[in-house]
């Protein structure tokens, strides 16, 4: 594979995208909203309401403590305002997780679906460009933006929440291995994905605008799957994370020879020009 | 040194057969046009010889390549202008082309001066910094040709190149092929519904219909296949109504006449043996001449006569008139 072919189309790509207004606005707004609003609307109530109100007969779930007890050293300490706080700031942090296949589905429906709607797909087919190579520059192109805008968005919604609930449990959240994980691991892998299954859905559609409307149930399947791979850390051990990872890197290896066979002159010319 | 051969060159798809059992054999620095009504097999040809693809029988060799086994080379080797100009709109026109320049490897020391050889080649005016979605549709075209052209392939591809040009850019780029073709010994392959272009510009035509070449060879070689069709003009001075009357008593038939302006275009089965004895016989009987000329077939004619007589029930034809 020629790399420098791919990063040539990944360039063009990029360039391409940051002069439409719409992904430029869906790439930085997209992740600035999640990370502004989440903790707003889902960590700021919780923070005014008054310690005492918390306190009652009930505990939080033993799996959940005994995960968040390894992460925060003073977690017998915080309370269960503090025990709460911390429970939703990790969980509602799953909702970052939505970014990295969200934005795929906007930035791949322009770059894949884009070219066949602009007729400039078939001056991409007859270039010295291989079929590896051409889905690899279209996964790059769209990663890019995809892991950007989430880690923006994880440092915004880390920041703001540590302001919100620092008071409360006097430690700083997500330096842990749980949101590195996540961020460094889990949402590239879940990014590739959204763009590998654009690419399938590339040749069902005509427009960019079909895309979006089809890219949005993509978004379904993959929101299963990180459900899935928090479940496995949360409830049951590393061993289960581990594999869910090797779930997804398997699903990223046959969905990116999918892809590939897409790109196939024969079946491209018929499909995508 | 032949640059394009193909061999019973055969495509279906399902039942139809788009192309079918295509023998050509184009030399280097020719320029051939492939000529046919809309959906004759034309873009399919080019599309299995650029390696989109593969043909269900038979092959074909492109530059000593064959098509299936060496497509990255063949496609690194040659340029491509397919049916619409496919420049990335928002981006510019050096962006456009300095994205294809490096695809196909172009130096990047050479890019600049490239640029710069492309813009006096086609009299490309400086809007090299502007959206290429800002352009013309005729200069869209150019760039798009100039973009074809940008990294010297050997072969070069055009589909319906001047289709979108006014005159006079039509002209350019139909000057520079030619260059290109006898300076730079580049092959070009065309094709086209512009007849007039292809007889003023090709070496060769290839005719096809149905996915079927129907005839090839130069313009010249066309025209020779037809020349019992050549037309003979005869204008007189006055018009008399015995001209009719003259041309049906010596057996000749009569093509078309016109009294007011005062010609006849007549068949003469031998016009080198024939003319003169007509041209005597007219002078005997007092008809006044003013000139005799014979019209040999255009390649229009010849192409409208070919495709009428194979049918067009496929595709509509909507050949250019000249």
């Amino acid at each position: 594979m020629d790399w420098g072919r791919v990063k040539t189309l990944a360039r063009k790509d990029l360039r391409e995208m940051f002069k439409s207004k719409y992904i430029v606005s869906a790439v930085i707004g997209m992740p600035i909203l999640f990370a502004i609003l989440i903790p707003l609307s889902t960590l700021y109530p919780l923070v005014v309401i008054d310690s005492s109100d918390f306190e009652g007969d009930e505990e939080l779930p033993v799996s959940i403590t005994n995960l968040l007890s390894r992460i925060v050293p003073n977690w017998d300490d915080v309370g269960t305002k503090g025990q709460i706080l911390i429970m939703t700031a990790y969980l509602m942090y799953i909702i970052v997780l939505l970014i990295p296949i969200i934005l795929p589905a906007v930035t791949a429906s322009e770059t894949i679906i884009g070219e066949k709607e602009r007729k400039t797909m078939e001056a991409l087919l007859v270039s010295p460009l291989s079929e590896t190579e051409l889905v690899t520059g279209k996964i790059l192109s769209s990663f890019i933006p995809s892991i950007a805008g989430t880690a923006f968005a994880a440092l915004i919604y880390g920041i703001i929440t540590n302001i919100l609930i620092y008071p409360y449990i006097d430690t700083i959240l997500f330096l842990d291995t749980l949101p590195i994980v996540f961020l460094f691991i889990i949402a590239p892998l879940l990014s590739i994905l959204s763009v590998e299954l654009m690419i399938l859905i590339s040749t069902r559609v005509t427009s960019v605008r079909d895309a979006y409307q089809l890219g949005s149930l993509v978004v379904l399947p993959l929101v299963m799957l990180i459900v899935g791979v928090v479940v496995a850390y949360i409830f049951i051990s590393v061993y289960a994370l581990i594999a869910a990872v090797a779930i997804l890197l398997i699903l990223c290896a046959i969905f990116f020879k999918i892809a590939t066979n897409i790109f196939d002159r024969e079946r491209a010319i018929v499909k995508l020009v | 040194m032949i640059a394009i051969e193909m061999e019973g060159l055969t495509k279906d798809f399902g039942a139809l057969r788009a192309v079918n059992d295509l023998d050509i054999v184009i030399e280097e620095s020719a320029i051939f046009s492939l000529l046919g009504p809309n959906g004759a097999g034309k873009t399919t040809t080019v599309r299995m010889l650029t390696g989109l693809l593969r043909p269900t029988i038979g092959g074909a060799k492109v530059l000593g390549l064959d098509i299936s086994e060496n497509l990255q080379e063949i496609r690194s080797r040659v340029g491509h202008l397919t049916e619409t100009p496919a420049l990335y709109e928002r981006l510019t026109v050096r962006q456009n082309l300095d994205f294809f320049a490096n695809l196909y490897k172009v130096p990047k020391t050479e890019i600049k001066s490239r640029i710069e050889e492309i813009v006096d080649l086609f009299e490309l005016p400086e809007k090299l910094d502007e959206p290429a979605g800002s352009l013309s549709k005729g200069m869209k075209q150019k760039i798009a040709i100039a973009r074809a052209m940008f990294h010297k392939p050997e072969l070069i591809f055009l589909d319906e190149p001047t289709a979108s040009l006014s005159p006079e850019s039509a002209k350019v780029v139909r000057e520079q092929i030619i260059k290109l073709a006898k300076k730079e010994k580049r092959t070009f392959f065309i094709c086209t519904h512009n007849l007039f272009e292809a007889e003023r510009l090709s070496t060769r035509v290839g005719i096809i219909n149905h996915g079927i070449l129907i005839a090839q060879g130069s313009p010249a070689e066309l025209r020779e296949m037809r020349k019992d069709e050549t037309v003979t003009i005869i204008r007189f001075a006055t018009w008399e109504s015995r001209i009719k009357e003259f041309f049906e008593d010596m057996n000749i038939e009569i093509f078309e006449y016109n009294q007011d302006k005062k010609y006849v275009s007549v068949f003469i089965k031998d016009i080198e043996k024939q003319t003169p004895s007509i041209i005597n016989s007219l002078t005997k009987n007092n008809f006044q001449l003013v000139e005799v000329k014979h019209e040999f077939p255009s390649l229009e004619r010849i192409y409208l006569e070919l495709i009428e007589l194979e049918g067009v029930p496929r595709g509509e034809n909507n050949m250019e008139e000249s």
